[in-house]
């Protein structure tokens, strides 16, 4: 430094530039310069530490040399040490180099500042990185960087609720207990937090994708594809509305815990000995967390490193099967289970909303696990589809029954607040609505579009009208196009053009030729499921259909979509994911072995995926094109590779002979991170996770039955102790089921078949039972022995085939109500010997597992809806009881670090 | 010694005047800034705390790299890092430790991303695929844990071992 002041610049702009340079030599020198050796003992470690120094070696174990020699420049000292080591002997020349050779290797932790550190870090694996820690403990402590775990953790393609980060960071920020100081000293690292990439960091990578967090888009759009959604709107979604939004749906958490406190103490329900575990921590008490690292100003910042890792052993929960089941209603009240079977659930943050065939919508507070609302009772028919948004600027739910009509309610005090009714001609089989519209499908063949708030022409949400066929719209939409805007404006003056009052019908989507099952809405597109086994993409604004996909070979029950992909799930037992670009079909998994009624997926794309996505389609089809030139047999039609006895690979296979189609904008399987996951719910009874396997291909990780979860959610009331030995329990079932499964696989392989999903056991009720998509299978009577028995059943009583593991529940569990309405309890006699046999059993081993499916026995627990966010899976059925998956299985630092992570 | 038209005059920390083409220059955003704030540069450039070796080195890089088109930040701070290193960089930074850390603190001093990401990328290799034991060789680290403590490090990093 002192050497450049020596020819002072006279320009004052270079002498500023000088400036600067002296401060950023400052800024750099921390690694350098002496405390930071002292830090790591390192002061007097001379042999391992050469620094500039080198040129000028004067430590004490070193002879001193003469002054002369120091008087000569860096070549001519060079030269002398060459000509004196000639005059050595070989060996002494060997052995010379040989102590030198330290003297080339330096330790870059030392000798480079943080910020380059984290930078070169940022480069590698977190395995490479862990094992890199154990190099020296200034390499562990540079490594635990929160920042860059943090990055690790967002490239991972995993999400964070970045607002209840900062939240919370802020709730514990001045408080300065004695654990937190005991954490921060675990975690002492002097980089971290503070904003030292000045040009590093990700361009505020971390606030869009909040802005798309899963809770939020829940609110928004439903259960729909919410994960993969906003991993697409990241970029073109205006940025402040959407934190405008976060903000509200933060306030109504905040609100809706003393209310839900109110309205339990008017309940007067004592249910203080609940053991449902509560979801959020917030409440709890202070713990020795590893969740927060304490700044030297006293400010809490999130500890990334312990996020990392602790979303890594979710993960692993997830892949492995090692979950806890819970229920709703809370097993201790019964009573306030829903009558009949559950067709629509949907859940976001603390609240879960469900329809039933008793024609009522029940709120659940997730937390309690207890009904918060007395049922809304209004249809008249079954209800067969709702949505929800708690945030007070909504604070609605909206629900549709095989009753043909619309209910609009308040969600906060379950008051009726419209009705459209009636809605269609026949049952409204599923309906999605954001701030401007509800849409609504039905048996009757067609799609409606209403309006939620008061529209007139002028404004921008009005319907444009499509000069074409299949939509059509009612007399008193105009075509605002053919009217010049200042007359448009003074004829709404006039009052000769209408303005439309909230839920008026804007337009009718007429393409099908079956019922339209399902639909989605997501911006300015809606697509819809048939059971004429189309999927079709529909501009919102005017209703022309965009596009339609082909794929399913049977009626279609289920769709997700985002910018990307298209999910469905069919009649032929199979999931379909679609480009949604050029509609070209990526995978079909085979795994369930009856209709495919719901499906949710999350692709987990990391940052910058769009590009990503593009570029791997192209090398597969590259791949392809190669394949075909040098004569290998692809072909798109997979019928011809059939006829050549090869089974194509439908799973997201790259293999050019798997390939069927070209040009999609994303490559087979449908791309997305690692971690990427699909959960389908079927008629078989079961759940599949869908996992990719390490060549990227969707494989079944785990199968799931609703059955199971519901006995052992009855046993939610045994303390934790007997729940991990549950855990524990289920996980060495799954692993058992996983070798059985990678054991059929293998042999399917080897017998030519690709048929990596075809695992089931017992379950598999046969391919033989495909029947026709009932036009009306929401409202037929999937259980016929329900009728049998004659209409809905008593409070707090249960069918007893439906609901075998009830039976347990009742005699495990001295439930006052049950006992009082003793008469209602299902004789024994009429118990079925298998379950009655699964039922004695279950008395000696915690966990009721493998119920077979007897051929003949009526299905009882078909799955209609699930829905599943980065902890947990819930689902309804034909079981009365809504069931669970909670994949934090009961550790505490897992439950914990749940509050922020959201889904993939 | 003013620098005419094209040409800059760098000088060194260890006082060394070295001529330096203005566009070569300017691949260091810090120079670039500076002379879009001056205009025309008229006096030499100091720049202090890197010496001639390690300028000229990186002036060799910025000649090479000239006519690359303009980091885009963004792209790659999104994007899945990868640590390839083309082919003429790679020789570039075939130099020892001591002389690659020290283009790196140049690089970032200098503001220069391409080569400061290449000399990331280089230390990064030199980690890969090395037991801690192989990377405290290659850097010369002193082993600071205990036995006990080492193990115990094994086991917490448990965790991220399968899949």
């Amino acid at each position: 430094m002192a050497r450049d002041t020596a020819q002072t610049p006279t320009n004052p702009r270079l002498r500023l530039l000088q400036g600067a340079a002296s401060y950023s030599s400052d800024f750099t020198a921390p690694s350098l310069s002496a405390p930071f050796k002292l830090d790591e003992g390192y002061s007097d470690e001379t042999k391992s530490q050469p620094d500039k120094e080198l040129l000028n070696p004067s430590p004490d174990d070193v002879m001193p040399l003469p002054d002369w020699v120091h008087a000569y420049g860096e070549a001519e000292r060079a030269e002398l040490a060459y000509n004196l080591l000639r005059t050595l002997r070989a060996s002494t020349v060997a052995s010379v180099v040989e102590r030198l050779a330290p003297l080339l290797h330096m330790d870059p932790v030392l000798k480079l500042p943080p910020e380059i550190t984290s930078e070169i870090f940022s480069y590698l694996d977190p395995q490479t990185l862990l094992t890199a820690s154990l190099a020296s403990r200034s390499w562990r402590s540079r490594i635990s960087d929160s920042r860059l775990w943090r990055d690790l953790y967002i490239g991972e393609g995993w999400r964070v609720d970045i607002d209840a980060v900062r939240t919370y960071e802020q709730e514990h920020s001045g408080l300065s207990s004695p654990q937190l100081r005991k954490s921060r000293l675990r975690y002492a690292d002097p980089d971290l937090g503070e904003p030292k990439q000045k040009k590093r960091v990700p361009p505020s990578w971390l606030d869009s994708r909040a802005t798309g967090s899963l809770d939020n888009n829940e609110a928004v759009r439903g259960n729909g594809l919410q994960a993969a959604v906003e991993a697409d709107t990241e970029g073109d979604h205006p940025m402040s509305d959407v934190s405008n939004d976060r903000g509200t749906l933060l306030s109504a958490g905040q609100q809706s815990p003393s209310s839900s406190t109110r309205r339990e103490s008017q309940s007067g329900s004592g249910h203080s000995k609940s053991n449902a575990q509560p979801l959020s921590t917030t409440s709890r008490r202070p713990k020795s967390s590893s969740l927060l690292i304490r700044m030297p100003n006293g400010a809490a910042k999130i500890n990334w490193p312990h996020m990392y890792r602790q979303r890594r052993r979710l993960e692993d929960n997830w892949a492995k099967g090692r979950f806890t089941n819970f229920q709703l209603p809370h097993p201790s009240h019964m009573e306030e289970a829903h009558q009949e079977c559950v067709y629509a659930i949907q859940f976001t943050g603390k609240w879960l909303v469900s329809g039933s065939r008793d024609k009522t919508v029940r709120v659940w507070d997730l937390d309690t696990k207890r009904l918060w609302h007395p049922p809304l009772q209004g249809h008249s028919k079954s209800v067969l589809c709702l949505q929800f948004d708690p945030r007070p600027s909504e604070d609605i739910i909206v629900s549709g029954s095989s009753d043909k009509n619309v209910i609009i309610w308040r969600f906060s005090t379950g008051e009726k607040l419209h009705e459209i009714a009636p809605a269609h001609d026949e049952s409204v089989l599923n309906l999605r609505f954001d701030e401007r519209y509800i849409v609504t499908c039905s048996k009757d063949k067609l799609i409606k579009v209403w309006n939620r708030r008061q529209l007139s022409p002028a404004d921008k949400d009005y319907p444009s009208v499509f000069q074409g066929s299949g939509v059509s719209y009612p007399s008193y939409i105009v075509d605002t196009s053919e009217i010049p805007s200042p007359i448009l404006e003074a004829e709404i003056a006039k009052n000769h053009i209408r303005t439309l009052t909230p839920y008026s019908l804007l337009m009718i989507l007429d393409g099908h030729t079956a019922a339209v099952n399902a639909i989605q809405l997501n911006e300015d597109e809606i697509v819809s499921a048939s059971g004429d086994r189309l999927i079709k993409v529909w501009n919102l604004r005017n209703g022309a259909c965009r596009k339609t996909v082909i794929g399913h070979e049977k009626g279609i029950a289920c769709v997700q979509f985002d910018s990307k992909r298209i999910i469905s799930g069919s009649n032929d037992d199979t999931v379909r994911i679609f480009d949604h670009a050029s509609g070209a079909e990526v995978a079909c998994l085979h795994g369930h072995a009856n209709l495919v009624r719901t499906v949710q997926a999350g692709f987990g794309d990391p940052p910058g995926a769009e590009e990503t996505l593009r570029l791997e389609a192209l090398a597969v089809d590259n791949e392809f094109r190669d394949a075909q030139r040098s004569g290998t047999n692809v072909d798109l039609g997979p019928s011809a590779l059939r006829r050549a006895g090869y089974q194509q690979n439908t799973n997201g296979s790259r293999n050019p002979r798997d390939i069927k189609a070209l040009g999609a904008k994303i490559p087979p399987g449908g791309g997305g991170s690692q971690w990427g996951r699909i959960v389908s719910g079927s008629y078989d009874e079961t759940i599949i996770i869908w996992k990719k396997d390490n060549e990227g291909r969707w494989v079944v990780g785990q199968k799931l039955r609703q059955a199971e979860a519901a006995a052992n959610a009855s046993y939610s009331n045994l303390d934790a102790a007997a729940r991990n030995a549950i855990a524990r329990s289920n996980a060495f079932a799954q692993q058992a089921q996983q070798i059985q499964a990678a054991t059929a696989a293998a042999a399917a392989a080897a017998a030519g078949g690709v048929q990596q999903g075809q695992t089931q056991g017992p379950a598999g009720q046969g391919q033989g039972q495909q029947q026709p998509l009932p036009p009306r299978w929401p409202t037929t009577n999937p259980n016929p022995t329900e009728q049998q028995q004659g209409g809905p059943w008593p409070q707090g009583s249960v069918n007893p085939v439906v609901n075998p593991s009830l039976l347990i529940t009742n005699h495990h569990i001295q439930n006052p109500i049950t006992a009082h309405q003793g008469a209602n309890r299902p004789h024994p006699a009429i118990m079925n010997p298998v379950l009655a046999a699964a039922a004695a059993t279950h008395h000696h081993h915690p966990r009721l597992n493998r119920i077979a499916t007897v051929p003949g026995q009526p299905p009882t627990s078909r799955i209609f809806k699930l829905q599943f966010d980065a902890q947990k899976i819930i689902c309804a059925s034909q079981d009365p009881r809504i069931v669970g998956w909670d994949f934090a299985a009961d550790d505490e630092d897992l439950r914990e670090a749940c509050q922020f992570f959201t889904g993939l | 010694m003013a620098a005419a038209g094209n040409l800059l005059t760098f000088v060194s920390a260890d006082n060394v005047h070295i001529e330096v083409e203005r566009d070569v220059a300017e691949r260091s955003l810090l120079i670039k800034n500076m002379l879009e704030d001056l205009g025309e540069a008229t006096e030499d450039i100091p720049i202090p705390n890197v010496n001639e070796p390690v300028l000229r080195k990186v002036i060799e890089w910025c000649r090479h790299h000239k006519n690359d088109p303009p980091a885009s930040t963004e792209d790659e701070d999104s994007r899945r890092k990868t640590t390839d290193i083309d082919e003429w960089d790679q020789k570039f930074t075939q130099v020892d430790q001591e002389m690659l850390f020290e283009i790196i603190l140049a690089a970032n001093y200098l503001d220069i991303k391409g080569l400061l990401d290449v000399g990331c990328k280089t230390v990064a290799n030199m980690i890969k695929g090395k037991s801690p034991e192989e990377i405290r060789k290659t850097f010369n680290i002193q082993n600071d844990f205990t036995p006990e403590e080492e193990d115990q490090i094994r086991r917490e990093n448990e965790w991220a071992e399968d899949r």
